[in-house]
Parts: C-alpha cells; sequence; structure tokens
C-alpha cells in the first residue's frame, strides 16, 4: 500500500527522465550548446534530488537559473522572435520545471511541455527517419505519464511502456482517420519562421557566384511528375524568377515583379486580368503536379508558359507562379503549361520597355562600346543574338569555380577571364542585349532534373540555373540560353555530365548517394529511397493538398456532411472493437485450463485402467479410492493430486509441466 | 445564499446518487454505477491538443496535424482504458472491526474480479478519511483495510465508498460513491472515570455492595489517558511500547470483588457523558479480572468476567437508548 499523496516514485521518474533525453536528443541540432549541457545538470540535478543527496534549489537560486537562461537566449538569438528561440525558450521551461515538482500537477506541465516540444520538432525536419524518432519519443513521453499513475513496484518498472506502447497502437487507426477526414483551414496567422532560412536554393537576387554555390549542393529542390511522357531534357526550363533590375553588380526583383500589386496576380479561381490576353497560348497543355520543399519563398517554379490548375498559387504579370503564402512546408501543386506560345508578340509598353532596357550607367564601358558597336553593323535584332551566342562559343569555359570579378563584372568575364557559370553567361548577356536595345531579362529557376524509374522528375539544387528572355519585335518574349551554347551537355543532360570531375561539384553533400550514381547496386538503393520518400511527400506531408480529391474519390463527395458522417459511422465502429477488446474481462489464464488437461489425462489413464472417475467425485476422493485397491500407486497419487490441487485452488503458481511430467511418470498397469 | 444554494445541490445530488446506487452488500463496478469525467490534467491535454492543431494550421504542417490527431486518439482511447481499469471489480466489505467512537477503526474490503486484469492505482476512501491506494495485482481477489473515525457512538454508517482511479494517463477520473450497507458497532468514546477524586459507584438502593477504588493502593486497576504532571514512575511503558499512546496507571485497592457499572454513579452528566464514563470504567476494570456488571434504566446485566459478557456490555453501551438496534448485531 501506499499512501496517494502524491510525491514521484522511482518508476516515473525513471520514464520522465528517459523521456527527458530523447526530447533533447531530438532537439540537438538546432539548441545552443549550453542547453544541452544545462539539460544534463537538470537530469543530475533531479536524480540527486530523488535520491536525497542534494537539495532542491532555493528559490534564489530558481529564479537566477531563469535569469541565466533568459540572457542565454538573448545573447544567442537576440529577437526572441522565431522558431528556434521560441523553441530553445519551451526547453529552458522544460528543464527547469524538472527541477522544480512538488506536486502531481508539476509532473503534468512537464510532460505536456515534453508532448508539445515534440510536436515541434516536425517544423524542423519531416523526414521518415525524423518522423519515426518522433513517433519514438511521443511513445517515451506516454510511458512517462503512464508513470506517474502506474505503481511503484519493482516488477512495475517495464509496464508503462507497454502499456504506452499498447494505447499508441490503439489510437493509431483513429489517428489515421481523423488525419484523412480532418479538414485543413490553412494558416490563420502569419506566425515566425525559422531563422536559419539561409538554407539552399535559388534566392531572388543573382550575383556572380551564387549560382555556382548551388552547384555544391544535392539537396532536394522539387519533384514533378507528369500526366503524360516527361519532355525532353533539353526543354525542362522551371522558370522561377525574373530579375530585371541591375545595379551593376546583382541582379534582382523589379518592383514590378514584388507582387505588391493585386492586378500583377492572377490567382486561380480569379477572373482573367486584362493582361492575360496578351498571352497567346497554343496547342495541347502538359499538365504536371510538383512538389516542392519548403523554401520559405512564395515563388514557385513551372514549365513555360503556365496556369495555376490548384488553390493558392496565382499567375504574376511576368508569367511566373507564386504561392499566396511562403513556403512553409513541402506544397504541391498542379500546372498546365502551353510549350507553344507567345507572350505580348503585340508591343511592349513603354513602361515596361523602361524596366527591361535599365542599366546602370557607370558600369562595363568595354561592353557597353561593344554592343553599340555591333548594333550599328547589325540591324536585325536576331542576328546581332546569334554573333553574340557566336562569340560565347568560340572562347569561353563553362566551370564551376570562375575566378573573382572585380567591379566591371561583365567586362571582365567577356574580355579577360571568359570562364564562368550559368549566372556569368545570363547576366553579361542580357547587359549585352540591353546595351544593345534589345529589352531582355534575367530568369532564375533550374534546368532539367533527374527522371526516376517510377516516372517523375526528381530536381535538386545542383539543376539550379539562369537563362535570358529578350523580347522581339512581332515574337514577343524569347527564351535565350548562353550557357546552352558553351556547354550543350548541361542542358541536354545534367550538370554532373559536364562538371561532374570537378572538386567543387556537390562539395557540400559529401556522403549523398547522387556522387555514386555510377556504382549500380547503390545507385538503385538512392532511386528506392527517393521513392519512398517521394511518395511520403506527396501522400503524407502534402495530403493538405490533395486531401479535396481524395475525399471525393473515397466518399463520392466531400461535403462537411458526409465528413461528420464518416467520421462518427467509421470512428464509432472503431470505438466499438475497441471497447470490447479493452473492456472484455480477461480470460482466465491459460496455465490454470492447462492444468485441468493434465489432470483430465490422469483421469484417462486411471479409467484405462479399470478406474473410471465417478461423476461428482473430487480428485482427492478419486485418488484415494483407486489408491485403496491400489496400493502401490497410493504414495504417487496423493501427491499428483496434492500437486494439482495446490496449484488450481491454493494459489499456488500454476507449474503445468511439472504436473504434467508427473503425471508422465506414473505407470499404471492394467489390474489383474 | 451560496452555501444555501450548494447545499441544495448536494442534496438533490444525494438523492439521485440513493436511487440510481442504492445500498448493496456488493457492487459490481460498471456503466451503471462508474462515472467518468475528464481531470483537471484532461482539460490541459485538451488544451496541448488544440495548441497542437494552431501551429499544424499555422504553419501548414501535415506531421504536426497527424501528431495532433495521434494525441486526440490517445485522448480518445485513454478513455476506454481508464474506464476498464475500474470496471468490472465487485467490491464488499468482509469485515468491520468494533470501535469507539473518536477512535480509528478498520473496515476491511474484498475486491473480487472475475478474470485476471492487472489493475493500477485504486484508491478508496469514505468520505472525509484518508484515502488508501492499492495495486490489484492480476489474481482474482484482493483485500484492502480502509480507516474509518466514527464520530458518535451507535449502529454507525460510514457513509458512501468512495472508489477512484486516474490510471493510465490521469486524463479522466473514473469514480464511483458505493453504499455497502456497511454498519459499525461504535462503543462510546471511553472517558475515564478516574478522576484526581476518587470516583466510585455508590449504591442508593442499599442493595449490592458498594465498592470504592481508592486511588494509592496496591492493585492495579486500570489506565487512563497520560495527563501532564503525572508520575512518569505511572506511565505505562508497555502499551507505549506497543505504540498504543501514552498512559498512566493507577493502582487503588478494591474492597469488594463484584462491581457495578451504574447509570445513577454519574449524577448530573448527560446520557453521552454518562455512557462515556462507563465505557471507560469498564476499559479501566477489564484487566483486573474482576466481575463486573452493568446497571443501565431499564436493563441489567448480571455480573461476570468473560469476553462474551464484556462484549454484551459494550454493545449495551453502544446501543443504549438509540432506535436503531440492528437487530442482526
Amino acid at each position: 500500500m501506499t499512501s496517494p499523496v502524491w510525491k514521484i516514485h522511482r518508476n516515473g521518474l525513471f520514464w520522465l527522465l528517459v523521456a527527458f533525453a530523447a526530447v533533447i536528443v531530438l532537439h540537438a541540432d538546432h539548441l545552443p550548446s549550453w542547453i544541452l549541457l544545462a539539460a544534463l545538470v537538470a537530469t543530475i540535478w533531479r536524480i540527486q534530488l530523488y535520491r536525497s543527496a542534494w537539495r532542491p534549489p532555493s528559490r534564489l537560486i530558481k529564479t537566477g537559473l531563469l535569469g541565466l537562461c533568459l540572457a542565454g537566449l538573448v545573447v544567442e538569438y537576440g529577437s526572441p522572435v522565431g522558431l528556434e528561440p521560441m523553441v530553445a525558450l519551451l526547453v529552458s521551461a522544460y528543464l527547469l520545471k524538472l527541477l522544480e515538482m512538488h506536486h502531481r500537477r508539476d509532473a503534468y506541465l512537464v510532460v505536456f511541455l515534453a508532448f508539445f516540444i515534440t510536436a515541434l520538432d516536425a517544423l524542423f525536419d519531416q523526414s521518415i527517419g525524423n518522423t519515426l524518432y518522433i513517433i519514438g519519443c511521443l511513445l517515451l513521453v506516454l510511458a512517462a505519464l503512464l508513470g506517474l499513475h502506474g505503481s511503484d513496484a519493482d516488477d512495475g518498472q517495464l509496464r508503462p511502456f507497454g502499456k504506452a506502447m499498447a494505447i499508441m497502437v490503439q489510437a493509431l487507426p483513429l489517428m489515421l482517420l481523423l488525419f484523412i477526414l480532418m479538414p485543413r483551414l490553412g494558416a490563420l496567422w502569419s506566425v515566425p519562421m525559422q531563422q536559419q532560412s539561409a538554407k539552399t536554393g535559388v534566392t531572388d537576387t543573382m550575383s556572380p557566384g551564387d549560382f555556382s554555390r548551388l552547384g555544391r549542393s544535392g539537396e532536394l529542390a522539387f519533384r514533378v511528375s507528369f500526366e503524360g511522357a516527361i519532355p525532353a531534357q533539353q526543354n525542362l526550363y522551371w522558370r522561377g524568377l525574373v530579375l530585371a533590375e541591375f545595379d551593376g553588380r546583382t541582379w534582382s526583383r523589379s518592383p514590378l515583379s514584388r507582387f505588391q500589386d493585386s492586378s500583377l496576380v492572377q490567382w486561380y479561381g480569379d477572373p482573367p486580368k486584362s493582361w492575360d490576353q496578351r498571352i497567346e497560348r497554343k496547342g495541347e497543355p502538359l499538365t504536371f503536379s510538383v512538389v516542392i520543399e519548403p523554401t520559405q519563398q512564395r515563388w514557385l517554379y513551372a514549365l513555360d508558359t503556365p496556369k495555376p490548375d490548384s488553390e493558392g498559387v496565382g499567375l504574376t504579370r511576368d508569367y511566373r507562379l507564386i504561392s499566396a503564402y511562403p513556403l512553409r512546408s513541402k506544397k504541391q501543386y498542379r500546372v498546365n503549361s502551353w510549350p507553344e506560345h507567345r507572350l505580348e508578340a503585340q508591343g511592349l509598353s513603354s513602361q515596361h520597355r523602361a524596366v527591361y532596357l535599365q542599366l546602370p550607367e557607370e558600369f562595363n564601358p568595354r561592353t557597353r562600346e561593344l554592343a553599340s558597336r555591333w548594333r550599328k553593323t547589325v540591324s536585325d535584332d536576331r542576328e546581332l543574338v546569334s554573333r553574340v551566342l557566336t562569340l560565347y562559343n568560340s572562347e569561353f569555359v563553362y566551370t564551376l569555380q570562375p575566378p573573382q570579378l572585380g567591379t566591371h563584372s561583365v567586362d571582365e568575364f567577356l574580355f579577360d577571364s571568359q570562364r564562368g557559370f550559368c549566372e556569368h553567361f545570363a547576366g553579361s548577356f542580357v547587359f549585352f542585349m540591353r546595351a544593345a536595345g534589345i529589352p531582355a531579362r534575367v530568369v532564375a529557376g533550374y534546368q532539367g532534373g533527374e527522371r526516376h524509374p517510377d516516372d517523375y522528375l526528381v530536381v535538386r539544387q545542383y539543376d539550379a540555373h539562369a537563362w535570358a528572355e529578350i523580347w522581339l519585335e512581332g515574337r514577343g518574349w524569347v527564351r535565350v540560353d548562353p550557357t546552352a551554347v558553351v556547354a550543350p551537355q548541361r542542358i541536354e543532360q545534367d550538370l554532373q555530365s559536364v562538371l561532374g570531375s570537378e572538386t567543387d561539384f556537390l562539395a557540400d553533400s559529401p556522403v549523398s548517394l547522387v556522387r555514386f550514381r555510377h556504382i549500380g547496386w547503390l545507385n538503385q538503393l538512392r532511386l528506392q529511397i527517393e521513392s519512398l520518400n517521394y511518395n511520403w511527400a506527396l501522400w503524407v506531408l502534402g495530403y493538405d493538398q490533395i486531401q479535396t480529391a481524395f475525399l471525393r474519390n473515397l466518399l463520392g463527395d466531400n461535403s462537411p456532411w458526409r465528413i461528420a458522417l464518416a467520421l462518427t459511422g467509421v470512428g464509432g465502429g472503431l470505438l466499438l472493437l475497441l471497447g470490447f477488446w479493452v473492456l472484455l474481462p480477461r480470460r482466465r489464464e491459460r496455465s490454470r485450463d492447462l492444468l485441468d488437461r493434465e489432470f483430465l489425462r490422469l483421469c484417462q489413464k486411471l479409467e484405462k485402467a479399470g478406474f473410471p472417475r465417478q461423476v461428482g467425485e473430487g480428485p482427492r476422493d478419486y485418488a484415494r479410492r483407486v489408491a485403496e485397491s491400489r496400493p502401490e500407486l497410493a504414495r504417487d497419487l496423493v501427491e499428483v493430486t496434492r500437486m494439482y490441487e495446490t496449484m488450481r485452488y491454493a494459489g499456488e503458481t500454476p507449474d503445468a509441466q511439472t504436473l504434467a511430467r508427473t503425471i508422465r511418470t506414473l505407470r499404471v498397469n492394467r489390474s489383474g | 445564499m451560496i452555501s444555501r444554494f450548494r447545499q441544495f445541490f448536494q442534496q438533490l445530488y444525494a438523492r439521485w446518487l440513493g436511487h440510481r446506487l442504492p445500498p448493496a452488500r456488493q457492487v459490481q463496478l460498471n456503466t451503471r454505477s462508474l462515472f467518468i469525467f475528464p481531470s483537471k490534467a484532461g482539460f490541459s491535454f485538451v488544451l496541448l491538443v488544440v495548441l497542437c492543431w494552431l501551429v499544424a494550421t499555422n504553419y501548414e504542417n501535415n506531421l504536426v496535424f497527424g501528431i495532433t490527431c495521434l494525441l486526440t486518439a490517445i485522448f480518445v482511447v485513454a478513455i476506454l482504458h481508464s474506464f476498464a481499469n475500474l470496471s468490472g471489480l465487485n467490491i464488499s466489505c468482509s469485515r468491520v472491526s468494533s470501535g469507539h467512537a473518536g477512535h480509528p477503526l478498520t473496515i476491511e474490503l474484498v475486491l473480487h474480479q472475475s478474470g485476471k486484469r492487472l489493475r493500477e492505482n485504486l484508491i478508496f476512501a469514505f468520505d472525509g478519511h484518508e484515502p488508501v491506494a492499492i495495486d490489484i495485482a492480476a489474481t482474482e481477489e484482493a483485500r484492502v483495510k480502509l480507516g474509518f473515525v466514527p464520530a458518535s457512538r451507535g449502529l454507525i454508517d460510514p457513509g458512501r465508498l468512495c472508489v477512484e482511479s486516474l490510471y493510465p494517463l490521469g486524463l479522466f477520473r473514473v469514480w464511483t460513491q458505493i453504499d455497502l450497507n456497511i454498519r459499525c458497532l461504535v462503543y462510546p468514546s471511553p472517558q475515564t472515570a478516574l478522576n484526581r477524586r476518587t470516583t466510585a459507584s455508590p449504591m442508593d438502593g442499599g442493595e449490592g455492595l458498594i465498592v470504592q477504588i481508592l486511588e494509592g493502593g496496591e492493585d492495579f486497576i486500570g489506565l487512563s489517558d497520560y495527563r501532564p504532571g503525572d508520575s512518569p514512575k505511572r506511565i505505562a511503558w508497555k502499551q507505549f511500547a506497543r505504540e498504543q499512546g501514552l498512559y498512566t496507571k493507577h493502582y487503588g485497592s478494591a474492597q469488594d470483588e463484584r462491581l457495578w457499572l451504574d447509570w445513577d454513579a454519574f449524577p448530573g452528566l448527560d446520557t453521552e457523558a454518562r455512557l462515556s464514563r462507563l465505557c471507560g470504567l469498564l476499559l479501566s476494570i477489564v484487566p483486573l479480572d474482576i466481575p463486573y456488571g452493568l446497571k443501565l434504566p431499564g436493563l441489567t446485566i448480571a455480573p461476570n468476567t468473560t469476553d462474551s459478557h464484556r462484549l454484551q456490555v459494550l454493545r449495551e453501551l453502544a446501543l443504549f437508548g438509540l432506535p436503531d438496534r440492528g437487530g442482526e448485531w
């Protein structure tokens, strides 16, 4: 008997600390190291508290610790806004509360904090592996909660875990049902983002060296599945950003391209804006779905010229796609694209013309001079373009390790170094075109992608690419990729085929399996993992995007009534089943039945020997009766009967095997 | 005003409870007798789920959404497990010790189940008394001893037994308040009749024997509660070592071998005070092993020394003047 007055007992504390360790390790990669140290100290202190070896922290020390943690967080993060500081704050509260458990409600707070902190980790990493780890953590925290209410018996140490496992497994069907049926509302208000947004990916500015850095990373950018065949590699230009403003070194978005003006974005489902007529779409569209990794940005990638087919996606005035919200998690969207199209063939407004001809005066005099010289001799725009491309083709080298460039970056690139990556080619080309009076712009995005055997396309960071678009009278915007002239394999195959031997290729992903593509079985494994991840992203992480369609297939209709009906119907059924399973009294343990079986075997044995058991005759009377006529058996029979009776009725631990052995050794010969 | 309302609702609840769970010797805990409601922690857990849902929604994160669903499902499944921890248990009272008013007595319950379920952390208590928590291992029968301090003498009903469980997750409180029809025979609270001045039981009818118990004699005549100022030599160390409390031994000399516990010996006192003193006197006489009798208005029990005699005398003292004499006792 234990006193119900609450004090955490050994089994409870054990699981609480195990869960604590697991949760801290879960978050270790984005917590400052001093918090990890503090967690260790808190754990040791907590154990010493339990052993009554140390005293609980006094009010002064507690206040001091709290102040220290807060000061540490301020020093570490500066501003309290953001996901990491928030998690770090919660973790500090978690470890301080661990030292201050005087009531059961304190322990509840510790456990609930652990649940919440565990859930928050899913904002940082949504891979399958991390998900499994999160589930493990939840299991341990659940065991900790159970430990607070279970017994302190010595044999009960592992019991909370077993029970937690049972509850978790029983909760799974219901969880799945809720996950599938519960409607997603979409963000209610804006929330702090992860501060580590210095993630790899295409940014909204382009300076020399930006794209070559992306070439060092094998990280996933997005995956695409086509309804129909995947177009040829050299047509896969994933347009993401239009960079029209140049300050002499960096290309960035023009004000026109920052979607501040709602008239410049046509959202899915909106009536067509006036500028929609400026797009001529011809032929059959390509239809594809993209699952994009979180970029914390709003722009999306699509083939030319796109039209969104998903809620929350819009088409901008410069014919790109954007999302209504920054991509905080993976997002899936569907697009129709018309490869045959004409954009603004009717003419360019003077305002747009000015934007796409803008150049800073004081930079790159040599290029400007060459451009105006060529402009004088060549009147046809197309001919001028081909002349510039020929220039690139003759001398230039495509490399991931271009030399550093100075103030007049375009001049130095075109006339001196002549070694560069796509941003050098695209940037210098657009500069040249503008200097020659042709409206032009830089487009940033991805080119190509790896075809997965399961018939979808995987686009990685090293597929990042920049190219140019120029506007031709009577034709509209036309894509020109100077890189394709210098390194055609880059466009027709991929970066690895051109630069795979360069040491910088994939330098940031040293263990990436992409590196070992040439080893057959390893490549097979890589593709299988990739496929698993894709399905995970498609069906679980991106479920909210396909929920509407999925429910329509499943229920025939996705009205709230149907969903509510399915939820209560299936959920009620599940609970009913579970109720039977949990509430029905446990059957008597089999060991007891086994005892009876052994005893019946003895009866059969004796019956064969001519001593059938009479109706209503107890084991002891039966044994006595047999023993009277077969005195030589008396001792054994008494022994067996005693054994059976004590095991069966006196609460002795049933041991059917011993009983069986004894009965087997009993030799009963037929009498007479 | 508020307390009046509260009283009203408490009465209403008591009446409803009496209707729903009428007194019975044995009660099986089932859907009829068990109540379940989220505990404070349960409501906090709901808050946690809402918080997780907000994170999932605002970050549009399906993984956090999945975790939210899992927590919700765990909450729902916990209902069944909480209920199962008490459901199917049969409770009956096996033994009630007798005792004196104001002193704890023990009520032993038998818990019986028709299967082998491990039940953890069941909490038993009579209203206003120290709760007792037990685990029931996977056996069919268990016993639990509860303390109960009766306030007055007589055949006392300890009130409803509250059985409660928070296992497994503490999110739900499952409880019942059952009336096991228990009656405890409670003797009057013994009050020592041996004050500083010698107490006697003078007879007024002249019949019978006058007994004088004189302090300072040779014979041990009984114990009384220790009072500051009593000589340490007189402290009953043996009883103290047995942790029965601190008593002072009294010595005297009995001039007669037969003793009457006489109602009329305490003029001017009310019924309860008289009974308490008679009871105290009885307790101090019993160790002397001299025959004693009882005289109450309308009842006389002849002197004797046997155990059953003692119990009969105690019983009469317990039930004197009470309408409900509990035929079965």
